[in-house]
């Protein structure tokens, strides 16, 4: 069995992040990651990140990527791709299914002294009339396939919600030449920045607020061909006699995301629930580190946010893991940590930010009352 | 705030919000104009100015403010600010026209000399504009910055060029 | 046009499970995910449930009007991603 000082599971800005820290001070680490391509969602976002100009903004996301693999490599970091953890078992021994570059599989168990788990978020899917047409998909999905794969999803979107992730995969399709036929948003106000909406706008495009889909319209080839949107009530019930049909190929639906669980509830950390970050997450302290002693968490897994306080989490992590596997000291560790928690303090200001510091410093002092201190795996 | 459900600020509006360039610093010459309203954080405009024009300071959730003096109207933060919420206005240009430089990231790039439609900040159709300058440099990464004539008395309305 | 959502409704495709077949799992007496999971399938298929996990929450919300919280989530168990029996076979024992 292989032994690695430290796995890390998603090689996404938190997973990234985390590695290098841990392979800069001397852990012989690993990066895991089921896609083809490390970089999780970064190589994505073509649009200049937001957050501090200390800190990589006004850089676009796939930049950003670029930079943290070549820190990756820089910091001797191993990293297998297409290579999916499949459990997590007692002992800090995991199985992991390794792509192999003849393209075959094979299963390997490591054993890591520390675990790092960034496994990211998955898309909250909306059910409707039809909603499993082909046609309708995740805005996720459909960034994948402009920004990644270089397809057009279709040429008429529908964008069903307004939070950021909404408002700019509407822009991005425009960039990528599709026409973004509508925003339909169920609350009574945008959900994101003001900035992305007033791209949204000035191209041209309607937002309709107090609206949702109720149905998704099936073409002769099987495929979407409109929608029916209605106005929804104060409870978000759509108003009988209200119905529009809107004619469109692609409904994109950016509902949200939720934190993927999977094998955090595999090593068996113990969870809360917080409505905000996206359901159930793992109660985790300042160092990261969840109630399985050696087991560490960072970015969306933790509570949905952004690739900026992704980069942030995960950078803690692997600090925290340096740390207890002695090459740093606690001193350093400690006051590397504090400067990090300001800059994670910073990103978590205005109106867009303060609910995410207070539930993440709930979720911290939940910590502190129920569990104290990692607890040894038995 | 009528932006959260509109999507876009009328000049009034803007106004009340944004420290914005009075009529003396528009008779100086061009001048940043930044349409940039809530306090997400976010701060690179700070540091694209090279002449310190524009202020956010700690937190950097602060509104960035506009230094109209110090403002020379070089374009700079228009092509970096990561919201596309900068535009530069120069209403001395002629005694007719003004221009109005902004971020454009949608193929094709606007030509020199090309006739766009120009539009306000809710895509409405205002008046016909002429490209006269298109900035593309790589510092910019890929994000044009063009500058398009209209006549005066929109240069308040006018953000953006139709699409084509 | 109707706004009533259809009771046919596909919610977890990989296992095929409809609207109506998790509300009769709830009125046979499933109160969360887990219990939902156990009289239907849905989750248990090639996602699990990582599509529908949330779907089946708003279904239970809804029917007996408790907090999402209440719903829970689905126990993980090995293999967390599909993976195919050779490879098991073949590859090294824990």
């Amino acid at each position: 069995m292989l032994q690695k000082d430290v796995l890390v599971i998603g090689a996404g800005p938190a997973g990234l992040a985390a590695s290098i820290e841990a392979g800069k001070y001397g852990a012989s680490t690993l990066l895991v990651d089921l896609n083809m391509q490390p970089g999780g969602q970064l190589f994505k976002q073509i649009h200049k990140f937001f957050g501090s100009s200390a800190h990589r903004s006004g850089t676009r996301g796939y930049d950003i990527g670029k930079q943290l693999l070549q820190e990756a490599q820089e910091a001797n970091v191993e990293i297998w791709m297409q290579s999916t953890v499949i459990g997590i078992f007692p002992e800090h021994k995991v199985a992991i299914e390794k792509g192999l570059d003849s393209g075959k599989k094979e299963m390997i168990t490591i054993q890591a002294k520390k675990i790092i788990i960034a496994t990211g978020a998955s898309e909250n899917a909306i059910r409707f009339n039809g909603w499993t047409t082909p046609g309708v998909m995740g805005a996720g999905a459909a960034q994948t396939m402009i920004n990644v794969n270089h397809v057009k999803p279709g040429q008429q979107i529908v964008m069903l919600g307004t939070g950021n992730v909404g408002l700019i995969v509407s822009y991005q399709l425009m960039q990528a030449g599709c026409d973004v036929v509508s925003l339909i948003e169920a609350a009574p106000k945008i959900g994101g920045y003001a900035v992305h909406a007033a791209k949204i706008r000035r191209a041209g495009v309607p937002i309709r607020l107090r609206h949702t889909i109720i149905e998704a319209k099936k073409g002769e080839n099987g495929c979407v061909c409109g929608c029916v949107i209605a106005e929804v009530n104060e409870h978000f019930q759509p108003i009988p006699g209200t119905e529009e049909t809107i004619a469109c190929d692609t409904i994109a639906l950016a509902a949200g995301l939720k934190p993927t669980m999977d094998l955090v509830k595999l090593a068996g950390c113990k969870l809360t629930f917080n409505g905000p970050f996206g359901g159930y997450i793992p109660l985790h302290n300042d160092r990261m580190e969840t109630s399985c002693l050696g087991i560490f968490v960072a970015g969306d897994t933790t509570g949905v946010e952004e690739a900026n306080t992704a980069l942030e989490e995960g950078k803690i992590a692997g600090i925290s893991v340096a740390e207890d596997l002695g090459l740093i000291s606690p001193d350093t560790a400690s006051n590397q940590r504090k400067e990090i928690w300001e800059r994670l303090h910073s990103l978590r200001l205005g109106p867009f930010g303060e609910r995410r510091m207070q539930e993440k410093e709930a979720v911290m002092k939940e910590y502190e009352t129920c569990i104290g201190a990692p607890i040894p795996i038995q | 705030m009528a932006l959260i459900n509109t999507g876009y600020l009328e000049y009034d509006e803007l106004k009340n919000i944004q420290t914005l360039p009075d009529d003396e610093r528009f008779s100086k010459g061009p001048v940043a104009i930044i349409e940039c309203v809530q306090e997400i954080p976010c701060n690179p405009c700070e540091a694209a100015c090279h002449f310190g024009a524009i202020q956010v300071g700690e937190p950097i959730t602060n509104l960035p403010t506009l230094i109209g003096e110090k403002c020379i109207g070089c374009g700079m933060c228009v092509a970096r600010c990561p919201g596309l919420a900068i535009v530069v206005v120069d209403k001395t240009c002629s005694d007719t026209t003004a221009t109005v430089s902004f971020p454009f990231e949608y193929y094709p790039i606007p030509t020199v000399g090309e006739e766009r439609k120009a539009l306000n900040r809710k895509g409405e159709i205002v008046c016909s504009g002429k490209i006269v300058k298109v900035v593309n440099p790589a510092s910019y990464d890929h994000t044009p910055v063009v500058t398009v004539e209209i006549p005066k008395e929109f240069a308040d309305e006018v953000r953006t060029v139709e699409r084509v | 046009m109707s706004t009533e959502l259809s009771d046919d409704m596909i919610v977890c495709r990989c296992e095929e499970v409809t609207v109506r077949e998790i509300k009769e799992a709830i009125h046979e007496g499933a109160r969360d995910i887990v219990g939902v999971k156990r009289r239907t399938r849905a989750g248990m298929g090639l996602c699990q449930g990582r599509t529908c996990e949330k779907l089946v929450q708003q279904i239970l919300v809804q029917e007996l009007g408790i907090h999402p919280k209440e719903a829970g989530t689905s126990s993980a168990r090995p293999p967390v991603r599909p993976v195919t029996f050779g490879e098991l076979a073949k590859g090294e024992v824990l």
